[in-house]
């Protein structure tokens, strides 16, 4: 006998059943979970509706400068910009082109709706409520930032100052700027857009958290800390003698000294004139593993936990040191090695904090409409990556560096105060090398740690270390 | 002479349907620039007069079948009225009128067909009305193409889709055919291996009706229409049999032919790269743009949604009639979207029930059927416009904007009417 059709009729209601169970399973999916992902979409036009139609809240920095503001035109409100020098950290917030920098990071803070206020993001995202816009607070001090502008002084390339006991960033200048206001502007967006996209001088890139150099020498401070923690003697003599190469599988390849020095290096010696023969030797001798174990405790390669977008660099294309050229190209900075500006600060900041590395982050507080604050923004450090007797040994050495007889990075000295630092002049493929700077002070309880970048600089380092003295000394208020 | 019912959970129900009508009209209203102004009341009290003559028509000629379908169809109406309003303003009066037409085929149908179970007996006629209204599309003069699509009639600016009467006129076919042959074609006796094999002769018109199907496909390029063709032909034959094995065939050749015409019919192919990748960026502001700004609508949903008239569904390329279900959930949140699909679950399971009360297996099949189409209807768009499965171009039942649309479900609804009033002659209860 055939089964009845009240069956067959149940058996298909209970399929519609499920099926609607499914479906409404997958419109929760979309109006509940996926809601925030959706919600901040650069091209959703809410967003650029919650852009036009209502204000942001301030950005200012650590003196209470406004840096950033909503300004009301007939059309709506359009983003304004106070400090061009800032423009990639502030970034822009545009009707057509979304948000970056702080505005990006901070946009739901900067409508009302700060993650740290659990009550009015519920109510924002559930009932559709809308508080008043909250403000930011940057740690940027406008004395060092303008130290740190007019210390590059229109040179292509990258300035960050940070605060080491804390990660915040008092300084970070990148040059070429742009006009972010433009980008805000619907009158202008379009054209402003079209301009600084075409230009090869790429300013919409903030070259302190995602510009990618080579370390040049400044890496040799990863290399002593990892060959002090190895047990090597830093007042064992190491024979240099240049051009060298560890044995003839290395064919026609070198590496070179660039005083071609001839001579017995301790590994003071080898930061004081920054030989590159002595770190190519140690570097072998403690082996590609530990060198790259060390670049990563720097955080080479892995996030910085920065508040706003920031690159993670890279210690080799494949992740790994397998070859011993690469292994001493990389011990004295070279190699594949890319970093940001940022990440080297925060190598210095770790070094003068015993061993400690901060977590970096632009943003101090988050401050309601009455600009109470409503969330101080004070990550803890990102860890212990050395130990503190190898952080005290390196210091001493790298003040060394600069104050050293015959030190390369004299110029970073400033009178009365022990200053640590370290010059590189990266070799790289678009032109003369690279000049960095990078160093903090006091070296005995550090309040500053800087990073110089100066791209395709004639004299390297040496370009680069001056600029240094003259940041750390606006910060240190000298 | 009929004698004269008493409806009255029914008519309870409607009063709640007028408020849901005439609030959600002032709300919509109150939203807009301009503000709420008395003179807009005139629409949702037009309707709810309408739904209120309904009842007292079922009333009067003393109607004794089911009470929840009308309130929960006007319910729907309303819902589709107020997004009319909210979504496409100027389709408003439009959209009245054909919601008066309908009334008017809900009414002729609730008295036309004096004995239901005669509809079977002219089961050959309905298919080949079925047929010749399938391809009416193609014919000059009176066809009319709309977004690619092939299958709209026009007369003047008058356009009608003979598809939506079509899925009706097939239940009915099958309902009656399948009656008549379900245990032929289940008592099969030969098998080949596990699969039952029918008699061929009495799948010749089951077949002929497929192949129809494809010509819909491939010539009228309406890919909602080919799926619901197949779903009620599947769920039919399903009902009929209880034989799994035909539903298994059906859904393997369904993903068979959607696979071939993936890659030989452009429009089948662009509608699922979209809903594969709305969101790569040669997809979101070219093909994709209206899926990717239905799912912005649904993510600003939340749980309460934004209020009637505060989201942005607007931003939605064709939203009043693709894409209504996620204006309605941008505005009502999860909440309201549950709510919707609670009224579309309650619809069908009343259907299913009316069905299992039939006393003649034709009658079963015919109910059953019919909840199908609105069950069926109400998934493929819903699922569409969540992306679990691809857009086909199905309008939401009651609620989507579209006058023939409109008046078939409401015929729809009579029919199922009908059936339950059928039931309660034949067994004697209310």
């Amino acid at each position: 006998m055939t089964r009845s059709i009240a069956a067959n009729i149940r058996g298909l209601t209970l399929a519609i059943a499920t099926t609607f169970l499914v479906t409404s399973v997958g419109v929760g999916y979309w109006t509940l979970v996926a809601g925030d992902e959706l919600g901040n979409d650069p091209f959703n036009p809410r967003l650029v509706a919650a852009i036009r139609d209502r204000p942001r809240g301030f950005i200012k920095d650590s003196a209470g400068n406004t840096l950033a503001e909503s300004v009301q035109t007939p059309d709506g409100y359009k983003r304004v910009y106070r400090d061009k020098t800032l423009a990639q950290v502030t970034g822009y917030a545009s009707f057509q082109f979304g948000a970056s920098g702080v505005e990006a990071a901070y946009a739901e803070s900067l409508i009302g709706q700060d993650p740290g206020d659990p009550l009015s993001q519920w109510r924002a995202r559930y009932l559709r409520e809308r508080a008043p816009p909250g403000s930011i607070v940057l740690g940027i001090d406008p004395k060092v930032q303008k130290a740190a502008v007019d210390a590059l002084g229109g040179r292509r390339g990258a300035i960050v100052a940070i605060d080491p006991r804390n990660g915040a960033i008092l300084a970070s200048a990148s040059w070429p700027q742009y006009d972010a206001s433009l980008i805000s502007d619907p009158a202008t967006e379009d054209a402003a857009w079209k301009q600084v996209t075409a230009d090869p001088d790429k300013p919409l890139i903030n070259r302190v958290t995602q510009g990618l150099y080579p370390p040049g020498s400044t890496f040799k401070i990863i290399t002593g800390a990892a060959a002090l923690e190895s047990g090597v003697d830093p007042n064992a003599k190491v024979r240099v003698d240049d051009p060298w190469q560890a044995d003839k599988s290395w064919g026609s390849y070198f590496v070179r000294s660039s005083s071609r020095a001839h001579g017995d290096y301790t590994m003071a010696d080898g930061y004081r004139l920054s030989e590159n023969i002595y770190f190519a030797k140690i570097g072998l001798q403690i082996g590609g593993p530990k060198l790259a174990e060390y670049a990563q405790r720097f955080g080479i390669g892995s996030s910085t936990h920065c508040d706003i977008t920031a690159a993670k660099g890279q210690l080799s294309t494949a992740g790994v040191l397998d070859r011993p050229t690469l292994v001493a190209d990389t011990a004295y900075g070279q190699g594949e090695l890319l970093v940001s500006p940022l990440q080297m600060a925060l190598v210095a900041a770790a070094v003068g904090m015993g061993g400690v590395m901060p977590t970096p982050h632009y943003a101090t507080e988050v401050r309601d409409a009455e600009l109470h604050a409503i969330r101080v923004i004070a990550p803890g450090p990102i860890g212990q990556v050395i130990r503190p007797e190898t952080a005290r040994t390196l210091t001493t050495m790298l003040v060394g560096a600069v104050s050293g007889p015959g030190a390369f990075a004299f110029a970073a000295k400033i009178p009365g105060v022990n200053v640590a630092g370290k010059t590189g002049s990266a070799e790289n493929p678009s032109g003369a090398p690279h000049g960095w700077f990078v160093g903090f002070a006091p070296a005995e309880a550090p309040t500053v740690a800087v990073a110089i970048l100066l791209e395709n600089s004639p004299r390297g380092g040496e370009d680069a270390a001056p600029l240094g003295g003259r940041v750390m000394q606006a910060a240190l208020g000298k | 002479m009929i004698a004269v019912t008493r409806r009255r959970p029914e008519l309870g129900l409607l009063f709640w349907v007028a408020a849901l009508g005439i609030t959600g009209s002032v709300a919509v209203a109150a939203a807009e620039v301009a503000g709420f102004r008395p003179q807009q009341l005139v629409i949702p009290v037009t309707f709810v007069v309408i739904a209120f003559a309904l009842h007292v028509f079922l009333a009067a000629r003393g109607v004794r079948g089911d009470q929840l379908l009308l309130p929960i169809a006007a319910a729907l109406t309303a819902i589709g009225l107020v997004l009319v309003q909210r979504l496409a303003s100027n389709l408003l009066v439009q959209q009245l009128s054909w919601t008066l037409i309908a009334a008017g085929a809900f009414a002729g149908t609730i008295l036309i067909p004096r004995d239901l179970t005669a509809l079977s007996r002219f089961k050959w006629t309905w298919a080949l009305l079925g047929v010749l209204l399938l391809i009416s599309p193609l014919l000059p003069v009176i066809g009319r193409e709309v977004n690619g699509a092939r299958i709209w009639l026009g007369v003047g600016t008058v356009t009608f889709e003979p598809w939506e009467a079509v899925k009706i006129l097939l239940v009915i076919f099958f309902a009656a055919y399948l009656e008549e042959f379900r245990e032929v074609l289940a008592q099969t006796q030969r098998r080949f291996g596990p699969i039952p094999v029918p008699p061929v002769p009495y799948l010749v018109p089951i077949v002929a009706m497929w192949a129809i199907a494809m010509v819909v496909m491939v010539f009228e390029r309406d890919l909602g229409a080919t799926l619901l063709f197949l779903g009620i032909f599947l769920a039919m034959l399903y009902l009929a049999t209880g034989e799994a094995f035909y539903t298994l065939i059906g859904l393997a050749l369904l993903l068979v032919g959607g696979f071939v015409a993936y890659h030989v019919f452009a429009h089948v192919a662009a509608r699922v790269d979209i809903w594969l990748h709305p969101f790569a960026e040669d997809v979101r502001f070219g093909i994709g743009y209206q899926l990717v700004q239905g799912l912005f609508a649904l993510a600003n949903g939340g749980l309460f949604g934004a209020g009637l008239g505060n989201g942005m569904p607007d931003r939605i390329p064709v939203v009043w009639s693709d894409f209504v279900f996620d204006a309605f959930t941008e505005e009502v949140g999860f909440a309201g979207a549950i709510a919707l699909l609670s009224l579309y679950l309650l619809f069908v399971y009343r259907g299913m029930l009316i069905a299992l009360r039939a006393p003649t297996p034709f009658l079963q099949l015919l109910a059953a059927g019919l909840s199908f189409i609105v069950a069926l209807q109400t998934l493929v768009i819903v699922g569409a416009n969540a992306r679990l499965i691809p857009l086909t171009g199905i309008t939401l039942p009651f609620v989507a904007y579209g006058g023939s649309s409109l008046v078939t479900n409401w015929m729809l609804v009579a029919l199922l009417i009908r059936v339950s009033d059928v039931t309660a002659r034949t067994r004697g209860t209310p």
